[in-house]
This record gives C-alpha cells, sequence and structure tokens, in this order.
C-alpha cells in the first residue's frame, strides 16, 4: 500500500518537474536562443581563426561559416517553428544539458553549466543542514515548552519576539552580525569558506571551515527558531485541546507524560513536516544570505551570475534549484504518509 | 467558522474581541504612524525631493559623504560639527562706480565643536561678472584670506564655492606662520578651526567660539544679477540618520521608501489572496473534475522555488516596480488556497448554501454573495501576513541590484550600503535603519495579522 503511493508520489513529482522546465522554457525562450546565437557565431569564429592559419581559401571560409552556422543552427532546433525550440529547450534542460556559460567559470575552470552548478551543491547543503539542525532542536525545545506554559509570560513574550522578528530580512541580520562579530568586535571571520591561504591538515581545515561556519549558522538559527517555536507550539497546543489528553489527565497520569508520551506522539508528524518543509525553504530563502557571506553555495552563483549577466548559468542554476526543491518536497510527503496513515489512506497525493 | 449572532454586526463583533489583543492594538497604532509618514512626508524630510532625484547626484552634492546621524554627539566624548544652512542672507549693497557694485555680508559661525565640519559651501545663481571674495576672522583675531575667485557666465547659471578646495593654498600660508614645515596633504578645515600654535598640523586642539565669514561678492559689470546665496556648513555629522556615499540624506531617503514599501505589500498580498481565494472556494464549490484540475494546476505552482524564479525573471527582464508586483502576485496566491478550500468546503454544506441552490440563485451568486464573505475574515488575516513577505522579496530582489531604479525602496539602499562596503566600513546609519524599517513594517502587519488569526482560530487561544 505504501509503495503504491510512494510510486505515485515520486511520478507526480517527476511530472510536476517536467511541467516547470516546460514554463520556464517558455518563459526565457527568446533570451536563451539570443545566447545561443551569440555562442553559435562565437563557436564558427573560432573554428574560421584555426583554418584561416593553415592557410585555406578565403572563398571556402566564407561559404564554410554560411553552412557551419546554418548547421549549428539546426543541431540546436533554432530554424524550427516556435513550439518546437520550445520543446527542445525543455528536452535538453530536462537531459541536465545546459549548454556552456558565457563568462563565468568553474573551479577547475570548466565552462559547462552543470559542472559549475554541481560543485556548488555541497557547500549548500552543509551550511544549511548544520542551521536547520540547530535551528530544530531549539525551536521545537522552546515550543514545547511554550505550549505547557501557554499564555504565562515566557510564552507571550517569546510570541512577541516572533512577530518581531516576523518581516526581518534574514540576509539583512547577516550583514549587521558581520558589522558587529567581524568588523567592530573581530571574532569571526567575515566570510567564505576557508581562511586563505586554507591551512596544510586534514583537521585543521574542518575546523576551519567550522569557524567560517559558526557566524551564518548563528545568524540562520537566530532568525528562524523563533517561527518555529510558535508552530510548534500552537500544533502541541492545539493536541494538548483534544479529547484524548484530557482524559488522560483524568486517569491521572503525570503530566509529563501526558506532553511527551501523548500529545507529542500526536504533534510530531506535523512538526517533523514543518521543520523539514523549513530545510527547504530555507534552500532558496537563504540564496541571498549566501552572497552576504560570500559561501561559495548555490545562492551565491546566482548572485555572481547575475553581476555577471550570466543568463546559461542562471538558468541551470535555476533548473536544478527547482530540481532539489520539488525532491525535497516529494521526501517530504513520502516521510509524512510514512508517519501518518491517513494520508495514504485518502489516496491523494 | 463561527457564525456571529449579535445584533450589532460581526464587524463591532470582531472589533471588540480584536481590542483584546494588545498586540494588534499596536499594529494599528503603527500601521496608522506609517499612513501619516507617507501623506505628510514632504514635511518630514529635509530633501522634500528625495523620492524623486534620489538618484539625482547634483541634488545632494552639498551634503557631506558617509557621516554619521548628527545625535552621536549625545553619546561620543566628541563634538561633531552638524550641517547648518544659511539661507536667505541680507547683503548689504554698495554702488562703488557705475559699473561696480559690492555685495557684503558678514555671516557668524558658532563653533562649538571639536571635530569641524566637512565643508562649507557658498552656492546661488548669477549672471554677468562678479568676483567672490571670502576673509574669515577667527575668535583668536586672525585672519584668513580664503578665497578670491572670478565668475563669468553670459546667462543665467549656478556657482559653487566649497571652500575646502579653494582655500587650501591660503590656509597653508597661514600655517607657515606657525609651523615652517607644512605637509603635501593638509586638512584644510582641521587647521581653520584649530589654535594657532606649533601644534597646529600634528596635534591641532579646537579653537571655540564665533567665525566670522566676510563675504564679499564684487559685481564687475552693470547687468550683474546674483540670486539666491546660500551658505551651507557641511558638517561631519548630518541629518537624523546620517548620509551614504553619495551624501545622500538616509532619513529623507527612508522615509520615502515607507509608501513603495507599503504599496508593494498591500498590493501585492491584496491580489494574490484575493486571487488565492476565489479559486479555492471555486474549487471547493463546484469539486469533481474541474477540483481535480485547479488542484494540479496549485501543486505545479507550489513547487517552484520562488525567490531564484524572482531573480532569474529580473535578472533578464529588468523589471520594473509594477512587473515585479505582477510576478509576485503571479506566486503568492498559491498560499491561501488549501485552507481556503478546506474552509469552502465546510461552508458549501451549510443550510443557507443550499437555500440559496433551492431558491435557484447562480453559482456565481453563491460563490461570490454567500461563501466569499464568509471567507473575508480570513482573507484580511492572511493579507496582512503577507505583507511583510512580499515587502522582504522586493528588498531581497532589490538587494542583488535587480530593483526598478526609478523609485527608492530600503532594498535599494541596502544594496548600495552592501555595494558601498558599508558593512566593512562600519557605517552602522547606513545599514541598520532600513532594516528595522523593513522589520518595523514587517512586524505591524505581523502584529495585525496574528491577532485576527488568533481571534479566527480558536485553537490557537490559551488553555
Amino acid at each position: 500500500m505504501y509503495w503504491r503511493y510512494a510510486i505515485k508520489r515520486i511520478l507526480m513529482g517527476i511530472l510536476i518537474y517536467v511541467i516547470i522546465i516546460f514554463i520556464y522554457s517558455i518563459l526565457f525562450n527568446t533570451v536563451m536562443e539570443e545566447t545561443l546565437n551569440g555562442q553559435i557565431i562565437e563557436i564558427v569564429n573560432g573554428e574560421m581563426l584555426k583554418m584561416s592559419q593553415v592557410g585555406t581559401d578565403p572563398e571556402y571560409l566564407l561559404q564554410y561559416r554560411q553552412t557551419r552556422i546554418q548547421e549549428l543552427r539546426t543541431l540546436y532546433h533554432l530554424d524550427e517553428p516556435l513550439p518546437t525550440r520550445i520543446f527542445w529547450r525543455a528536452v535538453n534542460t530536462l537531459t541536465f544539458n545546459y549548454g556552456n556559460s558565457t563568462i563565468m567559470r568553474s573551479f577547475k575552470g570548466e565552462t559547462d553549466v552543470l559542472a559549475i552548478v554541481l560543485e556548488r551543491i555541497p557547500y549548500t547543503l552543509l551550511l544549511f543542514t548544520f542551521a536547520i539542525l540547530i535551528d530544530i532542536v531549539v525551536g521545537v525545545s522552546l515550543g514545547i515548552k511554550k505550549a505547557q506554559r501557554a499564555g504565562k509570560l515566557m510564552d507571550q513574550s517569546t510570541s512577541i519576539i516572533t512577530m518581531v522578528v516576523y518581516g526581518l530580512p534574514s540576509w539583512w541580520f547577516g550583514m549587521v552580525m558581520i558589522m558587529l562579530f567581524a568588523f567592530t568586535i573581530p571574532i569571526f571571520p567575515s566570510g567564505g569558506f576557508n581562511s586563505v591561504p586554507p591551512p596544510d591538515t586534514f583537521l585543521a581545515r574542518v575546523v576551519d571551515t567550522l569557524y567560517h561556519l559558526a557566524l551564518p549558522v548563528l545568524t540562520l538559527v537566530f532568525i528562524g527558531f523563533w517561527g518555529r517555536a510558535y508552530l510548534t507550539r500552537n500544533i502541541v497546543l492545539g493536541n494538548l485541546q483534544e479529547d484524548f489528553i484530557m482524559s488522560a489527565r483524568a486517569r491521572g497520569i503525570p503530566e509529563r507524560s501526558v506532553l511527551y508520551g501523548h500529545a507529542m506522539r500526536t504533534s510530531a508528524p506535523p512538526i517533523l513536516t514543518m521543520s523539514l518543509l523549513s530545510l527547504l525553504a530555507s534552500f532558496n530563502g537563504a540564496l541571498v544570505f549566501e552572497g552576504i557571506f560570500s559561501w561559495p553555495g548555490m545562492g551565491s552563483l546566482y548572485w555572481a551570475a547575475v553581476q555577471q549577466n550570466d543568463i546559461p548559468v542562471l538558468l541551470g542554476n535555476l533548473s536544478i534549484t527547482t530540481a532539489i526543491y520539488i525532491a525535497g518536497i516529494v521526501v517530504l510527503d513520502l516521510i509524512y504518509g510514512f508517519l501518518d496513515p491517513r494520508i495514504k489512506v485518502g489516496g491523494k497525493a | 467558522m463561527r457564525n456571529n449572532k449579535s445584533t450589532k454586526g460581526p464587524i463591532q463583533d470582531f472589533w471588540n474581541e480584536f481590542k483584546q489583543y494588545k498586540y494588534g492594538i499596536v499594529g494599528l497604532i503603527f500601521l496608522i504612524i506609517f499612513i501619516i509618514l507617507v501623506i505628510f512626508e514632504s514635511f518630514l524630510i529635509p530633501f522634500p525631493e528625495a523620492s524623486s532625484r534620489w538618484r539625482d547626484i547634483t541634488y545632494w552634492e552639498d551634503n557631506p559623504r558617509s557621516v554619521p546621524p548628527v545625535w552621536i554627539n549625545f553619546f561620543s566624548s566628541k563634538d561633531y560639527a552638524p550641517t547648518i544652512y544659511f539661507e536667505d542672507l541680507e547683503f548689504t549693497e554698495n554702488q562703488l562706480s557705475p559699473t561696480i557694485t559690492t555685495m557684503n555680508y558678514i555671516l557668524e559661525y558658532d563653533y562649538d565643536y571639536d571635530v569641524p565640519p566637512v565643508d562649507i559651501i557658498l552656492r546661488g545663481r548669477f549672471e554677468g561678472n562678479f568676483t567672490a571674495n571670502i576673509v574669515v576672522e577667527r575668535p583668536d583675531g586672525a585672519t584668513i584670506n580664503l578665497v578670491n575667485k572670478n565668475f563669468s557666465a553670459p546667462t543665467m547659471r549656478d556657482f559653487r564655492i566649497p571652500l575646502v578646495n579653494e582655500s587650501q593654498n591660503n590656509v597653508r600660508n597661514f600655517v607657515r606662520r606657525y609651523q615652517p614645515n607644512v605637509p603635501q596633504n593638509i586638512n584644510t578645515f582641521r587647521i581653520l578651526f584649530s589654535q594657532a600654535d606649533e601644534n597646529i598640523i600634528s596635534n591641532p586642539q579646537p579653537l571655540k567660539g564665533t567665525y566670522k565669514f566676510n563675504i564679499n561678492l564684487i559685481k564687475t559689470s552693470p547687468n550683474t544679477v546674483i540670486e539666491e546665496p546660500r551658505f551651507v556648513v557641511s558638517g561631519s555629522v548630518s541629518g537624523l540618520l546620517g548620509t551614504d556615499n553619495s551624501k545622500r540624506d538616509i532619513w529623507s531617503g527612508l522615509v520615502a521608501g515607507l509608501k513603495w514599501a507599503l504599496f508593494i505589500g498591500l498590493l501585492t498580498s491584496a491580489i494574490s489572496v484575493g486571487v488565492g481565494v476565489i479559486y479555492g472556494t471555486i474549487s471547493a464549490y463546484y469539486g469533481g473534475i474541474v477540483d481535480s484540475i485547479m488542484q494540479r494546476i496549485w501543486e505545479v505552482f507550489i513547487n517552484i522555488p520562488l525567490l531564484p524564479v524572482l531573480i532569474v525573471l529580473s535578472a533578464i527582464f529588468q523589471p520594473s516596480i509594477w512587473t515585479l508586483i505582477t510576478m509576485m502576485c503571479l506566486f503568492f496566491w498559491v498560499g491561501p488556497v488549501k485552507t481556503v478550500r478546506s474552509m469552502a468546503l465546510q461552508i458549501k454544506e451549510e443550510t443557507f448554501v443550499e437555500s440559496a441552490k433551492a431558491l435557484g440563485a447562480s453559482n456565481f451568486r453563491i460563490i461570490f454573495k454567500h461563501i466569499v464573505p464568509m471567507l473575508i475574515p480570513y482573507a484580511f488575516a492572511s493579507m496582512a501576513l503577507n505583507v511583510p513577505s512580499a515587502i522582504v522579496y522586493e528588498a531581497t530582489v532589490s538587494l542583488l541590484g535587480l530593483g526598478d531604479a526609478s523609485v527608492v525602496t530600503w532594498g535599494q539602499i541596502l544594496h548600495d550600503a552592501f555595494s558601498g562596503g558599508a558593512v566593512i566600513s562600519g557605517y552602522w546609519w547606513w545599514i541598520i535603519p532600513p532594516g528595522i524599517a523593513i522589520a518595523l513594517v514587517g512586524m505591524t502587519f505581523a502584529f495585525l495579522g496574528f491577532a485576527m488569526d488568533t481571534i479566527l482560530n480558536p485553537k490557537l487561544r490559551t488553555r
């Protein structure tokens, strides 16, 4: 039963991804074609330069240029009608064939967009799983405490802080933290992944990275956990008002085990989903955050690509971000369906 | 959904309950303050054209560059000279010959600070020929001839005499009396406003008192006209919130940005929540195949990561504020759909919908006259909660330098701050206020939204 649900859910995710890529393809068709045309001319010019050095007949060169451009245009489906072009662009994107960057290079110097994006992913994952794990631990435990003492001073004061930080851009807070703890009181590095030059031994490098991680993680956690605590509080509080809690209390079961044994058991799935969902949200919400801390992840890549106006990198990065995002949502649904049988029995993914 | 059976009507009931949430009231007060600020914007800021001329360098040229706000004088051990404007200078005119007229004005500047102003500028408009001569008499009696400069123009144009540059040589000569070795680069104003002794260069001590600037404008042709002479002391502290590295007054920019923040936030959330509510209602009301299709479309939209798409779209199409709002609406409407749908599924089963149907009301009428009105309180709550995210998204896109350059928003101020090295240089007055402004507006709407949410969602009430 669960497997049927799981496969259905995964297929649905893939279908959605395909649809979204088609939407992107329609949206960005004109720009992509301009870049592609530019690249074709560049390729042909490069080839011509090589041939002219060998001393080929200029008449033939001109002829060659014509046919070669035509050849490449056909190869990239640029001569076909618009729907076909959109279709082929989408197919290329779906097969991870993003083409070459116009300006940017990977750390190794490759121009392949896929290579450029792929090497950034681990950095982003490292920073955000770190932040979110701490965030969940702090947020959920604070939320339980809040639910226990709902309406009391501690609950109210933290709720107010939640509302105060509600509209705070995390990257702004990052800027302030850098100014404070990297320049005014220099106890943390201002950004980057390693010191320059990086330490020699592996262990020292790990420690160095952790040291560089500290400030961004601290900032992300400080901005994130209030909202999580508030949501946890509401979920737990909602369950504490259910009849089965009433009856557990009436049976004389100690409050502690009412909370952790009864209320938490029903609250766990939504809290978990919520927490994992924020893992996803942070994945794209913190893209700008990376730029502030010059953390070499996908967010910095967006930032750099925007500055250099490198459209293929931007679009490649977007496609992969979307893929990761959807994969995350699918995994989340699978976990949720596993924890909460009502979901898969209901049959609606 | 609770039914209000009071005779006073649902709005009165809601207000009575809303009043009990202190933070809701605080939010309302803040909102009223914001609206007042927007209405009286031009009276509250020293640079009323801040909004339209934010990127016009000439509008800001008399301000000092990257200086902190005036109120730091209360906290720091040293007193910084603030920016002062001397407008409407009344010159006494003196006709010396048929062609030569002198205009004279003695301006008294009380210097009671430790750090001198950044610059002093005489400016105005003129036509014809004139010579400007400015002599300063210091409190210790010494006089320095600061500027002697000729101007000529056949038509009306601006003149601007910044003393720091014009008087550098004269001040150098003045110093030589006390310190024979004058280095290449001297801080003109530091010396002008310091005690004249042998330490004047190495360790200058401020000379406090009244400085008399004797301004002489000698018109050397009969048809010379000089209009609107102004004297600007460009301080080492300036304005309520300091200035940025383009000499712009940050307080003015901040107030000018408020209306855009409110506009972007309110318009985006009103449109998107409106669309979302109607979408969810229609989906729930019709059910069956319509519901299935509409929910699949919704699923596609919920799976798009908004910020990267927004960044890429903005990077490629260089949007105006309108296209940015449109793009945000395109993605924000998904937010309330699921909740609305589940609410509408319940409402649709209520007896009054049944009876409306039995009476032959059209689907359109049932949806818009019976179901949607019941969802309005929820819609208001989620609108309020959506405002901050719209503002933050705009700020984020602007931070990357992709905003609409024809308006001034807080995100753009922060972009300029970040790219202008404010973080490294510690120009906190340039970074902190815009962020706090965003947070304050966010907080206001969060207060309102959470208060409404608590009223409408009885489960959230405390035991």
